[in-house]
């Protein structure tokens, strides 16, 4: 299995998807004007790499300032995914991580607990 | 340089960077080439040229700093000019586009910038090109078809607006106390409103179609052709029907089924794409609001209170292939005592990233501002809280399409 590595750019965040290690990562922003072109791949990588896995413990660290609709909607089929993941006998940890005054990052990481519910997801308060 | 500026930007070419400096043949001297630098104090390049056919350029610099060595005068004066020659200049044809070229003097290294390159026309050397020439060219073309955009991004805009032209006449007509914002991030955009009275009330729809600029626009047109025909066909006093008729509407007019609600195995080419909106009936009568919203929050401000009312839609956007085609939106019906204000926003202001941390605006910040001009008018409280949107902003770019309705009920 291949790792993911993407440098941030303005309208895109930084990926590091370890998948070797069981680690990934998502920081930054994320408005591309074509989110389907940019993580079509992704979601392509992470399900190649959640295929047949089991027991295996993985944790995903997402460091967002903003995001898009298109990229909201993309990033919860990632969820989604790691969700089933997590349903078929992996234990997923999700480090969520919002500024200590940002209320709208810290929401949306409730929002996706109660979404998706398999995830052990914990929201981390940046001082 | 004679630039032919009637030639589309796409068609331009090589031929119309030329120029015709003196040429020399490759039996001539350094003497002669001295005598022709001499001459003209302009003349940067020279080209030699043997019957038609090009052989090289001799550049100036390049030309004078070898004669200027000890003794080179002497012992190069009278010998053939190709001895400070460069022999393998680049050499394009008169009609290679000059996009062609400029990837071609990319790759031909830096010498093309200061000695330039031969341009023939069959085979035959016709002239000279000179890099500054081309990066000159290329800016016009470039600057060129900017403008084309944008003169037709904002000949759009004309359009969308027009769009949005009922909708206003509508509300100057009904309300008297209200606000609307509407701002496109990129001129045209995917935020859009509609509005409606009726004899015991008003409908209004603020709406996010997914996207911005172009294709969000695109996306507005759709939905305000859906809402068109649900507004003939449904009651308007039951927005959440109104939004499940859309929804049905706009996943079978885009194809965007589930997997399993459809049976063609193209699903990786299906577009995904709808609105979060919030759709609300007032009823000035009984002094109510019915409201269903699309992941579109609503905000009500009721006089005497301290706080600013949030209410949540459901987390469902319409048309989305994630959105079952049957599924039922809920309808809100909200009490609006006398001096109520309520708003409703797109999530352009509230996810803005800005202030010295980048985060984002957010609902805190967006009801403060409101309230510090709790009982001045509309247009003043909207102009508060654009005030404070903009400094929170600062240098960051707009993220997003910016739409805020806003009224105030007698």
């Amino acid at each position: 299995m291949q790792n993911v590595y993407l440098a941030a750019t303005s309208a895109t965040p930084e990926v590091d998807f370890r998948f070797d290690a069981h680690r990934l990562s998502l920081k930054g922003e994320s408005y591309p004007e074509n989110a389907q072109a940019f993580y079509g791949p992704l979601l392509d990588a992470a399900s190649a790499y959640l295929a047949g896995s089991r027991g295996a413990d993985i944790r995903i660290d997402v460091q967002l300032a903003y995001f898009n609709s298109s990229s909201t909607k993309l990033l919860m089929s990632l969820f989604e995914l790691f969700n089933q993941a997590a349903l078929s006998g992996n234990h997923v940890v999700v480090n969520w991580f919002h500024d200590e005054e940002d209320d709208t990052i810290l929401e949306f990481g409730e929002e996706i607990a109660e979404d998706y519910p398999a995830l052990e997801l914990l929201t981390q308060a940046l001082v | 340089m004679s630039l032919d500026l009637a030639a589309p930007a796409s068609q331009q070419i090589a031929g119309q960077l030329l120029q015709q400096p003196p040429t020399v043949q490759s039996d001539n001297t350094n003497y002669d080439v001295l005598a022709l630098f001499s001459e003209d104090i302009a003349l940067a390049n020279l080209p030699v040229v043997d019957a038609g056919r090009p052989v090289g350029i001799i550049n100036r610099n390049t030309f004078m700093s070898q004669l200027a060595r000890p003794f080179h005068r002497e012992i190069f004066g009278r010998r053939a000019c190709t001895a400070f020659m460069n022999a393998a200049p680049l050499t394009v044809d008169y009609h290679m586009p000059l996009t062609e070229l400029s990837y071609q003097v990319l790759s031909a290294g830096e010498a093309v910038l200061s000695d330039g390159f031969m341009i023939t026309r069959d085979g035959d050397y016709v002239g000279l090109g000179q890099g500054l020439q081309l990066v000159q060219a290329l800016a016009d073309q470039q600057a060129e078809k900017h403008r084309q955009m944008m003169e037709s991004i904002h000949y759009a805009s004309v359009i969308q607006q027009s769009f949005l032209q009922s909708s206003r006449r509508e509300m100057a007509a009904a309300l008297s106390d209200y606000s609307m914002v509407w701002q496109p991030r990129d001129i045209v955009g995917g935020d859009y409103y509609y509005f409606v009275r009726r004899p015991h009330g008003f409908f209004v729809a603020v709406i996010d179609c997914t996207g911005h600029g172009v294709p969000g626009a695109f996306m507005t047109l759709i939905m305000a052709s859906a809402l068109k025909q649900v507004l003939t066909t449904h009651d308007l006093t039951n927005p959440a029907e109104m939004l499940g008729a859309i929804n049905r509407q706009v996943k079978e007019s885009l194809g965007q089924l589930a997997e399993h609600e459809q049976d063609d195995e193209d699903f990786e080419l299906r577009s995904d794409d709808g609105m979060d909106c919030a759709f609300c009936w007032f009823d000035t009568d009984a002094c109510t609001l019915t409201y269903a919203g699309a992941k579109t929050p609503l905000f009500l401000l009721r006089p005497g209170e301290e706080e600013i009312d949030g209410f949540d839609g459901n987390k469902k956007g319409v048309g989305y292939v994630g959105t079952p085609l049957d599924y039922s939106w809920d309808n809100q019906t909200i009490a609006l005592p006398q001096g109520s204000r309520v708003y409703i926003t797109t999530d352009g202001i509230i996810d803005q990233i800005g202030g010295t941390k980048r985060i984002a605006f957010g609902k805190k910040r967006f009801k403060a501002a409101l309230l510090s001009r709790r009982d001045a008018p509309m247009i003043e409280q909207q102009r508060e809280l654009l005030a404070r949107f903009a400094d929170w902003q600062g240098e960051n770019s707009r993220r997003d399409d910016v739409s805020l309705f806003a009224v105030h009920l007698p």
